[in-house]
């Protein structure tokens, strides 16, 4: 690995908001007490991003991704701990830092809602010291990958979720910045829209070597785009490895959820593990490759009196699950 | 600063045109401050009952006073203390924050820009403002040029004060209430609705204590001639102190503020 350009050490952030009590009378109570509740949001995460790399930053709502992407880009202070973003450290050095980086954050905009989408362009130029040549030529570049001609003129409140996203991702590239924070820049948007977004950060990432650090909680964009993955599950790194190794271990498994009124006990089958249980329903996972599904479904159904049944792909949720399972043994 | 100034030209530019883009809010705005314009006048008009001068203030020098304070109260009005709270509320400061020029310049920047449309505007309303109330030229071409300097401190200490305002929802999450505050305490005490002139003593001592005075009250006091001399210098000392004081706290409270940032929302 050359020199990391981003470097992330025992990174924790905790937020403190006022315990509140349930009901009117607990809201009341509230405005008397100083109790409050300390929440980790990021305890404790190490990483560190060769220039150039792309890497997933994959989590469920709350698992910490915002507030650690949030503390990259300077937005805030952490806890303790320690960030370095191309030789700065991100909060000391806002504005140093905010030249050298460009983010989107999927749920809002950078860009004026009243305004043409080129005036919010036009004031990107002047924030990040662009000459005039600099500016036509990125311009040029931008408008031609995004497809954006038709929209420059056009006020950003009148653009599409997809348009505005790409309005919002020309905004945070056009002065080439070294590293490029992508919250959920798919969040909401069509498939189409999806794929051209995708196949936007694949050229950034291939030809000028920006290094991309990408929040999502489909994993079809980590699948498209990334080489390396970073699980965070309540604000600790649960997987941190290659993509390509993380499928090999689990994607290819199935779930199996059947339900399995009076029946108590265990279900046991052969190649198939439980996996959770809420009254008569039970979660199995099997790998198709080595136990094919139809023989499974034969064998539960001669054991057991299968009220209903369905066979499902292994989500995020899942895969994040089972990782911390594996490596705990008791957290689930 | 130079470095910035293409960007922060650009910001306000980009503010003023979302200004003149909303032209029904402006008119809806100015349908409100002629309401209470003439409410002013009416009142006045009666609390007058004819005589030609209270404490030595003509009925016509007040009208006029009570109309040009309106509007000043209105485009010096610092427009930070609105939008940035619910800026804070619902995460969009983080966008802010990321931008290679510091909050305060840009809030400077654009509270600038729509000031120059929201004057602009005013400017282009002045023939129904003076039908509604009434206008009159400054006492002098002297009283005129330190109307304005006033009125450029006035500006500075108003947006100071409201980027501080502002800036206390990093904490409170919740402004709307202290706005409210703000703008009765405001407009009371910039006395655009009462001057301090009719303020029982003891008011008058709170009034001049306080910073909101500089807005309407003393530039206005300038511009009728009412203070000259030493008395003007004087008032234009008040308000280059306050400047320098509420700016050296409106930097000191962001410094604290930027420390506590909590973006709400993934």
């Amino acid at each position: 690995m050359s020199e990391p350009i981003l470097r992330v050490a025992n990174l924790v952030k905790e937020f403190r908001t006022p315990r509140r009590a349930p009901g009117l009378v607990g809201s009341v109570r509230t405005l008397f007490t100083r109790e409050q509740n300390v929440v980790r949001a990021v305890d404790g995460i190490s990483f560190e991003v060769a220039p150039g790399e792309l890497v997933g930053y994959v989590g469920r709502n709350g698992a910490g991704k915002s507030t650690t992407i949030k503390m990259l880009t300077g937005i805030l202070v952490p806890t303790s701990g320690e960030v370095l973003v191309d030789g700065l450290v991100p909060w000391r050095d806002r504005v140093r830092n905010a030249l050298n980086i460009g983010v989107v954050f999927g749920q809002r905009t950078s860009l004026w809602w009243d305004l043409p989408l080129v005036e919010s362009l036009e004031l990107i130029k002047r924030l990040y010291r662009m000459s005039d040549a600099d500016y036509r030529r990125e311009l040029d570049r931008v408008v031609e990958l995004l497809e954006l001609a038709e929209l420059l003129p056009t006020p950003v409140r009148q653009l599409s979720l997809g348009q505005r996203m790409r309005g919002d991702l020309a905004a945070a590239i056009l002065y080439r910045p070294r590293v490029l924070y992508l919250d959920e820049p798919t969040v909401g948007v069509d498939v189409l829209a999806k794929e051209r977004i995708r196949s936007f950060i694949a050229e950034m990432n291939r030809t000028d070597g920006t290094t991309v650090m990408l929040t999502t909680h489909d994993l079809r964009d980590v699948e498209r785009l990334c080489r390396r993955l970073i699980l965070i599950e309540q604000g600790r790194i649960a997987f941190d490895g290659r993509v390509d190794e993380l499928k090999a271990r689990y994607s290819m498994d199935r779930q199996l959820v059947v339900d399995i009124p009076d029946h108590g006990g265990p279900v046991v089958l052969s190649g198939a593990e439980e996996v959770r249980r809420e009254g008569p329903r039970v979660w199995l996972r099997f790998d198709p490759r080595k136990t094919p599904a139809a023989s499974l479904v034969a064998e539960l159904a001669s054991r057991y009196a299968v009220a209903d049944l369905v066979i499902e792909e292994i989500d995020l949720e899942d895969v994040v699950r089972r990782i911390f399972v594996e490596q705990s043994g008791t957290r689930t | 600063m130079s470095l910035f100034a293409p960007a922060m030209t650009h910001l306000a530019r980009m503010d003023a045109q979302t200004v003149l883009t909303y032209r029904v809010n402006f008119g809806l705005h100015l349908l409100g401050r002629l309401l209470q314009i003439y409410l002013l006048k009416v009142v006045w008009t009666a609390v007058y009952a004819g005589q030609a001068e209270v404490d030595g203030v003509s009925l016509a020098t007040l009208i006029a006073y009570l109309t040009l304070a309106n509007l000043q109260t209105w485009f010096i009005y610092p427009e930070a203390v609105d939008v940035f709270p619910n800026r804070v509320r619902s995460g969009a400061v983080a966008l802010d924050l990321v931008r290679p020029l510091g909050l305060l310049p840009q809030l400077i920047a654009r509270s600038l820009g729509r000031t120059f449309a929201v004057t602009l505007l005013v400017g282009a309303s002045l023939p129904i403002v003076a039908l509604v109330g009434s206008l009159r030229p400054p006492a002098s071409a002297e009283a005129a040029g330190l109307y304005l300097v006033a009125t450029v401190l006035a500006y500075g200490i108003t947006l100071a004060i409201g980027i501080m305002l502002a800036l206390t929802s990093f904490w409170t999450l919740e402004t709307s209430g202290v706005g409210v505050l703000f703008l009765f305490v405001n407009q009371f005490f910039a006395g655009a609705l009462i001057p301090l002139w009719f303020f029982p003593d003891w008011l008058r001592t709170v009034a001049e204590l306080l910073p909101f005075q500089t807005q309407a009250f003393l530039p206005l006091s300038l511009y009728f001639g009412r203070l000259q001399g030493g008395d003007a210098l004087h008032a234009l000392g008040v308000e280059v102190l306050w400047f320098g004081l509420l700016w050296i706290a409106a930097i000191v409270v962001w410094r604290r503020a930027i420390r506590r940032v909590h973006i709400q929302g993934g």
